[in-house]
């Protein structure tokens, strides 16, 4: 009788507790973002300022660095500095970087890309298709996609020439 | 711990009161009238303390850590409503400068505090599973003992029970007890009073299932909180907003990406101003008054071929004309017309001037597109121009170099190079005249220029501002909601009244109880008494108050 009504108890509470659990969960981890880590990256095609097209699932084998950006962070400005110096290495190494502007005038983008000096493609997303599949609400938004097009990590906010590198790093593929 | 056996048999659990079957009184308790609360059952609660799980489950089956649960939700949540929540800050504030700016010191520690996002703060959200999980156990707690009281009870009760009923009388020397017990049988029948007999002792018991009603309600209350979880569920609930130009389409989020929505034509009513009949409430308004505003929108389905990104091919799938409360709707999702923006800057043409050069300028005109600048502009006299740089909304920025605020040409600014047709574009060394222009602005970057961009004209476009919102909840919500209300209205306008009437040798006990509306119970005493030679019982509570007021009278004469 005693050891039925401590499992009765104990059932109830666990049930409540898995459900408010999950509820929380659900909350909190809404802010990480659509797309996390150990997430599948979504594919997409994209086009850059010559109308190269871009498709990600072409890009399987590479490591891919995905970055969102506007002319007006200023932090991007800055990571993508840091990009322009290292591109060259580590697309030897087997490293993709894909700079995706959040729907900015073609105007303003090659404007960007002349004054910044920058040498890599930058693709423009219009009408926010891709940004909004990767659920991109702030920027710069990163996300790191290993050689299976699995992403490994996901970054938001400015980040110093170190974590640039170190995130560049993780992504050289293995063979 | 041990069970208490009754001196009728029953066999009662630890913590017992009253015997659930004969209702002895089992402890001893102060004053003349028994606590009949949840029939003087044992509460779970009040018995065990032993495991983590019954500490937990003791502490949450507390009506008193209910009540400080639901306190505790009151004052928090009118904290809420002291200064907006971030999410009706006007948009594009930071709250962390916005909330001192705006409400001071004050609003400094209101938003360091975290109550600018209260309620979905984690420990508002976890008061509020407190609350549910205080309703579950409490419940449980209650109604179980409760149930099973109400159902062992025993037609003969002991004499303690009875003379500890708040509505007790005796009737002795009475001619024939068994047929006045008999008249008083059918005037409880013709009450609608459910009779059970036993040894020539009798139960009337009426309206029996107004004790669930409490707990009905509560079971309404936790499906209803239910509805509100699961809001925080995939797929269960959204509430977006999305501004649409004329002309333009959107994703709407929570699709998946996979539905759009195009304005195609922005309109709105104002009251007419020269209208008498609304003369005097627009002067009151203190300016025009919306009539009303819609949007001719279209739904666009991406097709399913196709990947995401310049790829994405869109269907039309229908038309609406969005209007406040008339919203767009497919598969659960519905757009509703909740604001607009009018007058958006979308096109700007520009004249060319000259007071030195000999050219026939007045067919020079072209238009620039702020949502999609060219590069350069190249006319047939040989002129060129080029944009240099195109800031949609201007700002000199913390280096003091010009940028934009965000991509929305609400302050545009451009700044135009122009070549005659004697200079060479391709040229490094040549240097046009260079030029920044905006609304009220016009000037040159490099010295003195022979020629000058003017503003020649504008174009608009309405912004329409739509609420996307998906709510699957809603039916859960509503079940619960019409459940608590079944609850309320059972524990409301029924009421549990019990009549004990007992033949002990020739001498009648009767005794009443009622968990509220005590008047009704006394009204059928009288309505026996009016009927048969059993006088109306007193009630217990009445007599002590009078006695504690002859005291008084007393004493005061004294």
């Amino acid at each position: 009788m005693k050891k039925r009504r401590l499992l009765i108890r104990s059932i109830i509470l666990g049930v409540m507790m898995v459900a408010i659990g999950f509820t929380f969960y659900n909350h909190f981890s809404a802010d990480r973002g659509l797309v996390s880590e150990g997430d599948i990256a979504p594919n997409f095609v994209l086009e850059d300022m010559d109308g190269n097209r871009l498709e990600l699932a072409e890009l399987q084998g590479k490591g891919v660095y995905v970055n969102f950006w506007a002319t007006y962070c200023v932090y991007c400005r800055e990571k993508m500095q840091y990009l322009e110096e290292y591109h060259e290495d580590y697309n030897e190494k087997g490293v993709e970087i894909v700079s995706i502007n959040v729907d900015e005038t073609t105007l303003q983008v090659d404007r960007h890309k002349q004054r910044q000096g920058l040498s890599y493609p930058l693709y423009i997303d219009r009408n926010m298709l891709v940004s909004n599949a990767y659920g991109v609400h702030s920027l710069p938004a990163t996300f790191l996609i290993n050689e299976e097009g699995q992403v490994i990590d996901a970054e938001v906010g400015a980040k110093t020439e170190e974590q640039v590198i170190a995130s560049l790093d993780e992504l050289i593929p293995s063979n | 711990m041990e069970k208490v056996k009754c001196e009728c048999g029953h066999v009662n659990p630890y913590g017992t009161y009253l015997c659930e079957s004969c209702g002895k009184p089992l402890k001893e308790e102060k004053g003349k009238i028994a606590n009949m609360r949840y029939e003087g059952v044992a509460r779970r609660s009040q018995t065990y303390k032993k495991s983590m799980i019954d500490r937990v489950w003791n502490f949450f089956s507390s009506v008193k850590v209910g009540i400080w649960i639901i306190f505790a939700l009151l004052i928090t949540s009118s904290l809420g409503t002291v200064f907006p929540q971030e999410m009706y800050i006007p948009p594009g504030e930071n709250p962390a400068i916005y909330y001192e700016q705006a409400y001071g010191t004050i609003g400094l520690l209101y938003y360091q505090l975290g109550f600018h996002n209260l309620y979905s703060s984690w420990w508002y959200m976890l008061l509020i599973a407190s609350l549910g999980i205080s309703l579950v156990i409490a419940s449980l707690d209650r109604v179980v003992p409760l149930y099973r009281a109400l159902s062992t009870q025993r037609v003969t009760r002991h004499e303690g029970f009875l003379k500890r009923q708040r509505v007790f009388g005796e009737a002795e020397g009475l001619d024939d007890p068994e047929a006045e017990m008999k008249k008083a049988e059918k005037v409880l029948r013709e009450k609608k009073y459910k009779i059970r007999k036993e040894n020539g002792n009798l139960l009337a018991e009426k309206g029996r299932f107004a004790r669930w009603g409490p707990y009905v309600n509560h079971v309404g209350l936790i499906i209803f909180l239910i509805g509100g979880m699961l809001r925080f569920f995939p797929e269960m609930y959204t509430d977006e907003h999305v501004w649409v130009r004329e002309g333009e389409q959107e994703v709407i989020s929570g699709t998946g990406g996979n539905y759009f929505v195009r304005n195609n034509e922005f309109a709105i009513d104002l009251y007419d101003e020269e209208n008498e009949m609304f003369e005097a409430a627009l002067e009151r308004a203190g300016g025009s008054v919306v009539e009303s505003f819609r949007t001719s929108a279209t739904l666009l389905k991406r097709s399913s071929n196709g990947t995401v990104g310049s790829e994405t091919e869109l269907e039309e799938v229908k038309d609406h004309e969005i209007i406040v409360n008339d919203p767009l709707t497919f598969e659960g999702f519905s757009l509703y017309q909740v604001d607009y923006k009018l007058n958006e800057l979308s096109t700007f043409s520009f004249t060319l001037e000259s007071e030195t050069v000999d050219e026939d300028f007045s067919d020079f005109i072209f238009e620039v597109d702020l949502n999609d600048p060219q590069k350069l502009y190249e006319f047939e006299n040989g002129y060129e121009i080029e944009i240099l740089e195109y800031f949609p909304n201007f700002l000199i920025d913390d280096n003091r170099e010009p940028t934009t605020i965000n991509r929305i040409p609400d302050n545009p600014r451009i700044i135009f190079e122009v070549f005659p047709p004697d200079v060479d574009r391709e040229d490094e060394n040549a240097e046009g005249e260079i030029s920044l222009i905006g609304i009220q602005v016009n000037e040159s970057l490099n010295g003195d220029h022979d020629h000058t961009i003017r503003l020649a004209g504008v174009e608009m476009v309405d912004v329409t501002g739509l609420t996307i919102r998906k709510d699957r909840t809603l039916p859960v919500i509503s079940v619960g909601a019409i459940i608590f209300m079944i609850g309320l209205i059972q524990g409301s306008y029924w009421h549990h009244r019990r009549i004990w009437i007992q033949n002990r040798e020739g001498t009648l006990l009767l005794a009443g109880h009622a968990n509220k509306n005590w008047h009704a119970l006394k009204k059928d005493f009288s309505l026996i008494s009016a009927n048969t030679q059993i006088p109306s019982p007193v009630d217990q509570l009445d007599e002590a108050a009078k006695e504690k007021e002859n005291e008084g009278v007393n004493q005061n004469n004294v």
